[in-house]
């Protein structure tokens, strides 16, 4: 062994983090998500299986392929329609700039898709450029107003995100400028930290009023969305649809976030891919399946991790990471600015430090310039429409009519992992492991 | 207007109760101590409701009146942006959470949790509170006239928090400062108005009263108060 060799348990990167902590006596916190490399299942360990002598493909763009979707039709008079299942997920102004907001809102209106506001209230301006907006109900409850809850197309009820399970909000000082410090009641510059529970019900029984208070609140006409992070999927979608859910939004271990203990997001949770199967399951156990929509978040960064969480049960996804990489996050331009953070160019993850060199995760006026607003939403609306064309191929080469259509059986487990996971049967094998 | 609430949906209660708003005072018989009485008024107009109401009555309202004459179960007057909330007898944990103008006036005991996460408004307590009052409290004043239980005042923004009886114990970051006259003008002001001139007259004198607000040392991560974090988080 050469005597270079670097501990396999003491690694580079375990070293530095060590002896950062010793030097600051603090846990690290950090945006954008999960960093390790993946060594559990996730969507790349299925493959489709498309149509051969067996079932019959339809033509690319001749034949129809639906795309619409319409989500909450359980309870709600005027259910969200969509035209694609992809949707842009609630990220809070505070966390992200408002140029990035609102780029968001109206790349989105542009192909008919959803939006949805974050932990800190709603913004007008992305309001008035949504077709559709989920107005998020958290438990900081930072700029709650009923006013702006009656004019959302949904509302979401987060119980928790992928990337913080089981704890509450970050935004440190360098973000909470006097605009956003305004719009969440607090004193500029704070490391804002918010509860971890709601302040007025505790569990799966009061929840249930509180969706009720919910739908009195907006006269039962919108559809409300639960969100829970993937810990135990398949006995919190129960209690979540049971509660009155008409949608039921489950984020993975994947999820990506503004700001958050690095190790919540990497130690805790469960795997999107895992957590559309046990969301599945649970919705079946239930008869629900069908009835109470189900969204799935964490980790989807194109046509094909959508179609594979679709054809696993989910009705949409929702993409957060995915749109601002659209937004030119991590994108080797004003590349000074990144080394002066401490990052790279497709090595970024400081949106905590609120110096984001591209103008999405930051309060600062002149690099918030950098993200124009026009610019932005067409390249997020070109995003979303290059994933529903992605859906849509590989639906058609299934030989399905809607999106929706495509099946667990349109598709085999590259793993042992994944077969046991997915029930499904591994490749070659033809054979469901691990039942 | 009279509601009578024996046989109706909780729709069907609110729907007249926002009907009746408009034409003044609306008088609501049997409440039985359902939920979610009185959610989302969105007018002025006062609101008699005669006898106790579960979770979230008066609950994301803005510029009602509404007078409860027995008590409330959880989350009272819950995200709250401009009006009032009365309160004959006690209330349940997490009355006035969150919200963000408005007053609330518990002539009872309240529970724990009041005014978690409060961004803004006046909370007036003529007895006691139970653990954990003001907890992340960000803005707006909380008057207990009694006793404050345990973690009083826990981890806190710019909420202030005047107690005129004993405090239990105060919460993470939590400090006692002195009273300003203008915080004994305050304190008596609040008291005579919502409670009566005769009831204010029972309780203390405004300045024997203890404000309490954020030691800010929790507004900024810092390695120096690392044993404050570690209770905190
Ligand atoms: C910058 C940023 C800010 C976020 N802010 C919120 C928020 O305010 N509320 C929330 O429920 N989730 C928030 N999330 C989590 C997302 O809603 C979503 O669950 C997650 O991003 C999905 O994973 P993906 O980014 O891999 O697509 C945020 C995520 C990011 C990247
Ligand atoms: S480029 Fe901006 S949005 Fe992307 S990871 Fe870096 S700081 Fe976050």
């Amino acid at each position: 062994m050469s005597v270079r060799q670097p501990s396999g348990i003491f690694a580079p990167g375990v070293i530095e983090e060590i002896q950062r902590k010793a030097a600051t006596g603090l846990y690290q916190i950090r945006g954008y998500g999960t960093l390790r490399e993946r060594r559990w299942a996730t969507f790349d360990d299925l493959t489709f299986l498309p149509c051969t002598l067996t079932r019959i493909p339809l033509e690319g763009y001749r034949e129809k392929c639906n795309t619409k979707v319409r989500l909450g039709t359980r309870f709600a008079r005027k259910p969200v329609a969509l035209d694609i299942p992809v949707m842009i997920t609630g990220m809070s102004w505070g966390a992200l700039s408002y140029h990035a907001k609102v780029a968001l809102a109206k790349g989105a209106a542009t192909v008919g898709s959803s939006n949805t506001t974050g932990d800190g209230g709603m913004l007008m301006a992305e309001r008035e450029h949504s077709r559709s907006l989920i107005y998020e109900v958290l438990p900081s409850r930072y700029g709650i107003n009923v006013h702006h809850m009656r004019m959302a197309d949904a509302i979401e009820l987060t119980i928790g995100q992928g990337a913080k399970l089981g704890t509450g909000g970050l935004l440190l000082g360098s973000k909470v400028s006097d605009r956003i410090a305004e719009q969440r009641d607090l004193p500029i510059g704070v490391d804002q930290r918010s509860p971890a529970r709601h302040p007025d019900f505790l569990g799966p029984d009061d929840m249930i009023i509180k969706v009720e208070e919910l739908r009195e609140a907006t006269d039962g006409e919108v559809p409300i969305f639960i969100k829970v992070g993937a810990s135990r999927v398949f006995d919190d979608v129960k209690l979540a649809a049971k509660a009155g859910a008409d949608v039921v939004v489950v984020d993975g271990m994947e999820g990506g976030t503004g700001a958050s203990p690095a190790i919540l997001q990497e130690h805790t949770g469960v795997p999107t891919l895992a957590a559309v199967c046990e969301a599945r399951a649970a919705l079946e156990d239930i008869g629900l399946y069908g009835e109470v929509q189900l969204i799935i978040a964490g980790g989807i960064r194109d046509g094909v991790d959508a179609a594979k969480a679709i054809a696993l049960g989910a009705d949409a996804v929702y993409i957060g990471t995915a749109a601002l990489i659209a937004l030119n996050c991590n994108k080797p331009i004003y590349e000074e600015d990144y080394a002066a953070i401490g990052a790279a160019p497709h090595a970024c993850h400081h949106c905590h430090t609120g110096r984001c060199p591209v103008g999405i995760t930051t309060q600062d006026e002149d690099l918030m310039r950098r993200l124009e607003i026009d610019e932005g939403a067409e390249r997020v609306a070109n995003l979303l429409r290059a994933m529903t064309l992605e859906i849509q191929m590989l639906a058609r080469a299934c030989g399905k009519s809607d999106v929706r259509h495509l099946e667990p059986e349109d598709m085999a487990a590259l793993t042992l992992e994944a077969s046991a996971i997915c029930n499904l049967p591994l490749v070659g094998a033809r054979k469901v492991f691990g039942r | 207007m009279t509601i009578d609430c024996r046989g109706k949906q909780i729709r069907e209660i609110n729907r007249g109760i926002r009907a009746g708003l408009a034409s003044g005072e609306v008088e609501v018989l049997n409440p039985d101590a359902r939920h979610n009485l009185a959610v989302a008024l969105l007018q002025p107009g006062a609101v008699r409701i005669r006898g106790s109401v579960g979770y979230y009555c008066g609950g994301l309202m803005d510029g009602a009146t509404v007078h409860i004459e027995g008590s409330a179960g959880w989350g009272l007057a819950e995200s709250m942006l401009s009006g009032m909330v009365t309160v004959r007898r006690n209330a349940g944990n997490g009355a006035a959470a969150a919200i963000r103008g408005g007053t609330v006036v518990i002539h009872g005991n309240a529970a724990s949790r009041l005014g978690v996460s409060m961004k803004g408004g006046l909370i007036v307590v003529g007895g006691n509170c139970d653990y954990m009052a003001g907890f992340m409290g960000q803005k707006g004043v909380m008057i207990i006239c009694g006793d404050a239980g345990e973690a009083f005042a826990d981890s806190m923004y710019s909420t202030v928090c005047y107690v005129g009886g004993r405090i239990a114990d105060l919460g993470n970051d939590a400090v006692i400062e002195p009273m300003s006259d203008d915080d004994v003008a305050l304190v008596e002001s609040s008291l005579r108005t919502h409670l009566g001139e005769a009831v204010r007259a029972t309780k203390p004198a405004a300045h024997a009263f203890r404000k309490v607000v954020a030691g800010k040392k929790l507004w900024n991560f810092s390695h120096r108060d690392w044993k404050t974090w570690q209770e905190a988080l």
